[in-house]
Formats: C-alpha cells, sequence, structure tokens
C-alpha cells in the first residue's frame, strides 16, 4: 500500500503525465490488431473505466492527452467487440505474457532500500519494522526503491524464462519481446500466434512447467513399487533434455547410473523423500512468474510506453537486457525543477544519470525525482 | 496427397476422408440396405450398438474393408434414426476407443516408417489437424507440439499429463505411442459426433428404421429424475447437474466439483454415483470407486474439500450470478440464499 498523495501531489502528478501524453505519445508501442483490444484507464481517483476500444494509436493517444489516466492497460487478447461486456466480445485468442515482479524474488538486499512511512504521526524510515517507531502504530506502509542489485536479480530471471521458453517451449527469440515494467519488474510478450488460443488451463500448465511446479519423481525413473518401497528405471527418452536434464545434472546422476538413483534415494529416507526433494530442486530451478497473469485470456496489461503511477517511470521495451538500465532508460519525464518536501531523514538514488543525496526537507529537483518520490509516497509536493 | 492408405487400415479407421470416397465410387444407394444381400451388414451394425447400449464397450472384430465400411455407415444412421443423445454420445466415445486400439497396435508394430508417418498423416494431421511425427531421436517415440498437447493435455486430471512430467524439447514434446494416441481420443469422440450432427441423409431405408426401433426400445430409461431445485444449488454446480441429465460427457475437474458438492451438503454415496448413470462413459464400480476416494474412504483417506470459487473460475466452471456475490466457495451459496431469503420475509 502506498501512503495517501495530497491534493498538491496529485495535480504536480497529473500535470507531468499530461505533458509526457502530449509530447510524448508518438513512443507508445501500437498492439498489433489495436482496433481489437480491449483498453482500460486507471484514473488518479482509483476508478478503472474498463471495455473501451480505440481504431487507431492516434485517438488512444488524443484520449490520453484529454483524460491524463494514472495508468494504461490494453488487452492481451483480441476480440470481436472488445467495448461490450466480457461474455459477449468475442474472443479470438490472446498473446502470451509473462510477468517477473521483485516481490517474488525475496532478494537479502531488499531491507536495505525499503521505507515504512507511518499514516499516524506520518514519520518515514529507512528499513522495515512491525511498528512505528516513533509512535508504536502499526498503520503504515512500505515501500521499496529497487537498486542495482535488484535489477540485475530481475534480469537473471527474465534470463532463465528466456531459455524455457526457446530451448524448452521452442519459442523464437525474435518473437519474444522484453519489457521493464516501469516500477518493480520485467514484463515479457511473446508474439506467436500458435499460442494465441490456448485457453487458461492450457496456461496454467504452461506456467507450473516454467514455475517447475508439479513434477514427478518419476520423470527420472524412481517409481514406488508395490514389492519393494521403490524401483529405479530411466523412462523412454532419457534424461536429455528439459526438466529432467536440469534435475539429474543438478542430483550428479545420467542414464547410466541406476546404482547410484537408488542410493540417493535410500540416503534420503524413501521415495516420499526423494520426491519432495526432486520438487525442491524444481522449484528452485524454476523461473519465479506471476502465474496469474499468464493464466489470465482476459488480463488487461500495461501498455509500452506508457507511464506508470508507482514510480513515474515508463513501460520501456529492453533491446539488449544486459545493458538495459531503469533508472536511465524508463526515465522520461522532463526535467524542469519543482518544490517537494522529502520525508525521510535520507535518500539516495540514482535516475536519469544524475546521483541525488536528499534529505529530510524542502528542496527544488528535476521533475522525474519529484514524481518518482511522490509516487512512491517518500515526498509531497510543495 | 497421392499416396493412399491400404484397405486394411480402411477397415480399421473408417471414418477417414478415404473411406467416404471409397463409399462414393462403389455407387452405394441407401436403398441398396434393404437388400436381402446386406441383411448381414444391417444385423452387424444393430448387433454392435445393442452392445454399446448394454455393456457400453466397443467390438474390437475386424472384417474386410468393405463390411467395415458399411457397418461404420449403417451403425451411424441407426444411431441418427433412433435420435438418442446419450446414445450417440456413447456410440461416438466407442468407435473412438476402438480406433484408439487399432492405432497404438498400428503405431507400435509397423516396421515401415513411410506407412506409419502416412497413417500419422492421414489420422492426426488430415482429420485433427495436427502435426505428429516418429521420433528420429528415440525409437518407438512420437513427437507432438508443445501447442497441440498443451490444448489437448489439461482434459487430463492426472499429474502425469502435466507438461512437466513430459519430455519436453524445441517445442515438442515427446510421447510413445499410448499416450499419442489417448491424447486425441476426445477429439476423435467429439468429431465424430458432430459428423452424425451434421449429416442429413435424404431418408432412412425402412431396414434402418426397423433396426433402430428394436434397439430404441432396448434403451434403459434414464436413470431416477434429478431433484434439481435451482434456487437452492449454485448455477456451477446446476450448470453441471443440467449437463448430466442430459448426457454430456462432463469434464473431470466438473465431476470433482459435482462430487465433493454433494458430499458437502450431505448426500450419500449411492445418491452421489447415481448422478453420473447418464455420462457417456458412465461405469458404476469406477464411479463408486472415485466417489468414495473423494468422501476419503479410499486410498490416502482424505475427504476432498469443494473447489473454490477461484479455482472453478480457472477451469471455466463459473456461471456466477448475482447470488454469487462474495461468496468464494459454492458451499457457501446455499446458506447465502438461506439468509437472503430469511432476511426478506422479516
Amino acid at each position: 500500500m502506498i501512503p495517501t498523495k495530497t491534493g498538491k501531489d496529485l495535480q504536480m502528478m497529473k500535470a507531468a503525465f499530461r505533458e509526457f501524453y502530449f509530447n510524448h505519445g508518438n513512443r507508445i508501442e501500437e498492439p498489433v490488431r489495436i482496433q481489437n483490444r480491449e483498453f482500460g484507464l486507471m484514473g488518479f481517483d482509483g476508478v478503472m473505466k474498463r471495455h473501451l476500444g480505440f481504431s487507431s494509436l492516434g485517438r488512444l493517444v488524443a484520449s490520453l492527452v484529454l483524460e491524463t489516466p494514472s495508468d494504461v492497460f490494453a488487452s492481451n487478447a483480441q476480440y470481436d467487440f472488445p467495448v461490450l461486456p466480457i461474455s459477449e466480445k468475442g474472443w479470438r485468442g490472446a498473446d502470451l505474457i509473462f510477468d517477473i515482479d521483485l516481490k517474488d524474488l525475496d532478494l537479502k538486499c531488499r531491507l536495505s532500500h525499503s521505507y515504512m512511512t507511518c499514516f499516524s504521526c506520518r514519520s518515514c524510515y529507512l528499513g522495515s519494522e512491525d511498528r512505528c517507531p516513533k509512535c508504536d502504530s502499526n498503520n503504515f506502509a512500505e515501500v521499496t526503491l529497487p537498486c542495482d542489485r535488484c535489477i540485475n536479480g530481475l534480469k537473471s530471471e527474465v534470463t532463465k524464462l528466456h531459455r524455457f521458453l526457446i530451448s524448452d517451449i521452442g519459442i523464437s527469440p525474435e518473437k519474444i519481446t522484453t519489457y521493464f515494467s516501469g516500477n518493480n519488474g520485467f514484463h515479457v510478450h511473446v508474439l506467436d500466434e500458435s499460442f494465441n488460443d490456448l485457453n487458461s488451463q492450457a496456461r496454467a500448465d504452461l506456467a507450473a512447467y516454467i514455475m517447475g511446479i508439479g513434477i514427478l519423481a518419476d520423470v527420472i525413473g524412481v517409481r514406488r513399487n508395490t514389492h519393494k518401497d521403490f524401483r529405479v528405471r530411466f523412462p523412454l527418452g532419457g534424461l536429455d533434455y528439459g526438466w529432467r536434464k536440469r534435475i539429474s545434472d543438478k542430483l550428479g546422476i545420467s542414464i547410466t547410473s541406476q546404482r547410484k538413483l537408488t542410493k540417493l534415494v535410500k540416503e534420503l529416507g524413501d521415495i516420499e523423500q526423494f520426491r519432495k526433494r526432486v520438487a525442491d530442486i524444481a522449484k528452485e530451478m524454476g523461473v519465479r512468474i506471476d502465474s496469474q497473469v499468464t493464466t489470465d485470456i482476459h488480463r488487461v496489461f500495461r501498455m509500452p510506453g506508457t507511464l506508470n503511477s508507482k514510480s513515474g517511470l515508463t513501460k520501456t521495451l529492453c533491446l539488449d537486457l544486459d545493458s538495459f538500465d531503469p533508472f536511465d532508460e524508463s526515465c522520461q519525464l522532463s526535467d524542469r525543477e519543482v518544490a517537494v518536501e522529502i520525508m525521510p531523514p535520507r535518500l539516495k538514488l540514482r535516475l536519469k544519470g544524475e546521483r541525488f543525496s536528499l534529505s529530510e526537507e524542502i528542496v527544488r529537483v528535476p521533475l522525474f525525482i519529484g514524481v518518482y518520490l511522490i509516487s512512491k509516497g517518500l515526498a509531497h509536493a510543495v | 496427397m497421392s499416396i493412399r492408405l491400404g484397405t486394411a487400415d480402411l477397415a480399421k479407421y473408417p471414418f477417414l476422408n478415404e473411406a467416404a470416397e471409397y463409399m462414393h465410387q462403389t455407387y452405394f444407394n441407401l436403398d441398396d440396405l434393404n437388400l436381402p444381400e446386406l441383411r448381414h451388414i444391417v444385423e452387424r451394425a444393430s448387433n454392435r450398438i445393442r452392445g454399446e447400449i448394454e455393456h457400453g464397450k466397443p467390438d474390437f472384430t475386424l472384417e474386410r474393408h468393405e463390411i467395415e465400411i458399411l457397418t461404420f455407415l449403417v451403425e451411424i444412421l441407426i444411431i441418427k434414426a433412433i435420435n438418442s443423445d446419450n446414445l450417440t454420445k456413447k456410440h461416438c466415445l466407442c468407435e473412438a476407443l476402438r480406433a484408439e486400439k487399432f492405432l497404438v497396435h498400428d503405431l507400435k508394430t509397423h516396421a515401415e516408417p513411410s506407412t506409419k508417418k502416412l497413417l500419422l498423416f492421414k489420422v492426426f494431421k488430415e482429420l485433427l489437424k495436427m502435426d505428429v511425427l516418429p521420433s528420429m531421436k528415440y525409437q518407438l517415440m512420437f513427437e507432438v507440439k508443445v501447442t497441440d498437447y498443451l490444448k489437448r493435455s489439461h482434459l487430463f486430471h492426472e499429474q502425469e499429463w502435466k507438461l512437466i512430467n513430459r519430455l519436453v524439447h524445441d517445442g515438442r514434446v515427446f510421447l510413445d505411442p499410448d499416450e499419442t494416441v489417448r491424447l486425441i481420443r476426445a477429439e476423435v469422440t467429439n468429431l465424430l459426433l458432430e459428423r452424425i450432427k451434421q449429416m442429413n441423409p435424404s431418408h432412412i431405408p425402412a431396414t434402418i428404421k426397423e433396426q433402430a426401433n428394436i434397439l430404441k426400445a432396448s434403451i434403459p430409461t434414464a436413470s431416477r429424475k434429478l431433484a434439481i431445485a435451482p434456487s437452492a444449488y449454485p448455477p456451477c454446480v446446476n450448470h453441471a447437474l443440467n449437463l448430466m441429465a442430459v448426457g454430456e460427457n462432463l469434464p473431470h475437474s466438473a465431476r470433482v466439483m459435482l462430487a465433493t458438492y454433494m458430499l458437502a451438503i450431505g448426500k450419500n454415496i449411492e445418491e452421489i454415483v447415481s448422478l453420473f448413470k447418464n455420462a457417456p462413459d458412465y461405469d458404476e464400480r469406477v464411479s463408486r470407486y472415485q466417489v468414495e476416494h473423494l468422501a476419503g474412504e479410499r486410498g490416502s483417506r482424505v475427504r476432498y474439500l469443494v473447489p473454490s470459487c477461484t479455482k472453478l473460475r480457472n477451469d471455466g466452471l463459473c456461471f456466477a450470478t448475482s447470488q454469487c456475490d462474495g461468496l468464494i466457495n459454492p458451499v457457501q451459496f446455499g446458506r447465502a440464499v438461506k439468509y437472503y431469503r430469511e432476511t426478506n420475509l422479516r
């Protein structure tokens, strides 16, 4: 939960967003067959308008300048009649999409750049506690400013996802597009129409595959036996590819190591313990995606090139994931100066190639910094 | 495709396009079925359908292709004349099971790769629009595209059918012959069902009508009327009950929902097993075992809970109305309706 914004906060953000869409609406990426997509515009009042349709990018941008939403979403699905209620839209298929978020990675550095904002006494602190250290209230919000380690952790997860999609699922690399979400994660879009007519259950199965969920010990040849506790018999097709190879490599076994595998199972205790070990390995090696995003065939997903109201950064295409710097490339608001009151005692961050060291006071900062900190609940407009 | 299937294959798979072409080339006329010379074909078809009605199992005998193709045609004419949805589905499932057995055998034993490939093309590609290739890397395995696999595998509830438990590489899933053929059973059944529905013969020969009337009289009357009280059951359960009542084949997840819900509201095992009597693949022994398992009386001895509304939505089994607002599980529905009634009566 983000701390409440004041009227001045919202005024500043709205003006910044309007300015962006007026000057840079051409940066918004037009989805394939825009006329068949449903759009959702979230207002700064927290009200979401769904079931919208636009016949062209120009019409959409005009609407964004006029209405200035806090967030802009487009459906992964294509419909015959996108503006009608869901049961009448006429679903024609949906792009395959993935979301990798920082909150699912549980990185150790998180506490070093997380802030608490108390709703009761309005204090703001670096770190995370169960209660406000000043007034002992438990009514507070926690906000994370991702650091370079967070971004690298996310990039590793994205790279892992790419490997699954390319070498296991067989998707061509040129059909995979990666975006920084604009806040704490990455989105991966697959533009391969052969996946478009998969239903929710099929997508759930695919998501489980990528996450390493639901694996049986049978896949590497350990099966329960009615006469003995278990037996080892390698499957037809061996252990050459996919999850079989991943698990067997991790356990240090191959198609010739029947005895070694038998010994390993006995060392762990019994087949149930071995099954648990295999499941743990798979979960560890799987990708931490948000399965609900992948499973949903009626999702409205943040549009590339639009602003994220949780940060004031844009959802940005990553042409080269390794070199992509979200603190630079996604920061596209102007640098005209604005006055803000900083809440935490001390705050260090880097945006648009500049480093900022701020303290609990009223300062003049570039707009992109002001909006970033207001979005995060760590500053207020003055 | 210039290469054609052999006549032995047409006998095993009489629903293929080539079988229809064969019939066309013989200038066969429907009224020929009234002739004494074809009486044995009509009787053969009739006996097969009787077996399906009485035992729910297919006939695996194999005659010459001319006999099998004609028998197949006569069977569907009789089925069409009987005009029972339940029996039509049962017949299509039996035909699919029959073809499945032959196909598995052929895929396992055909020595010539070209013959195997032809069979794969004719059955999978031409009929079902699905690319299946013999694996070059693993003998006796077949390769199916990941997308084709996912579109079909979600119908199976067993964990081994989940993609993660398959050998997957470079967009292909590797399956043995049994698995490859099992994957398409529901599709072949539905394909045959569609063909029968769309069939519009100019007339039904007298001998066919006669057999249809005899067989119709032998179809057991539907199981006891389901006591459906629409206002008492949630929409998801009602939907499943309505489908069951007309003999539709419910997916496994829907059957689990139905059975666990009925257990939760206090129905006994007998009552729940009888709910499934109209299913085209109904087997009382299997149904009883599964219901007892869900009730915690068998297997792991764990009683299964009713799936949540979220799970049902993800499985495409939710048909929520405004009375479902705020509910997270179907078992809450009755209590909500009861509270609503009691509140409005005050």
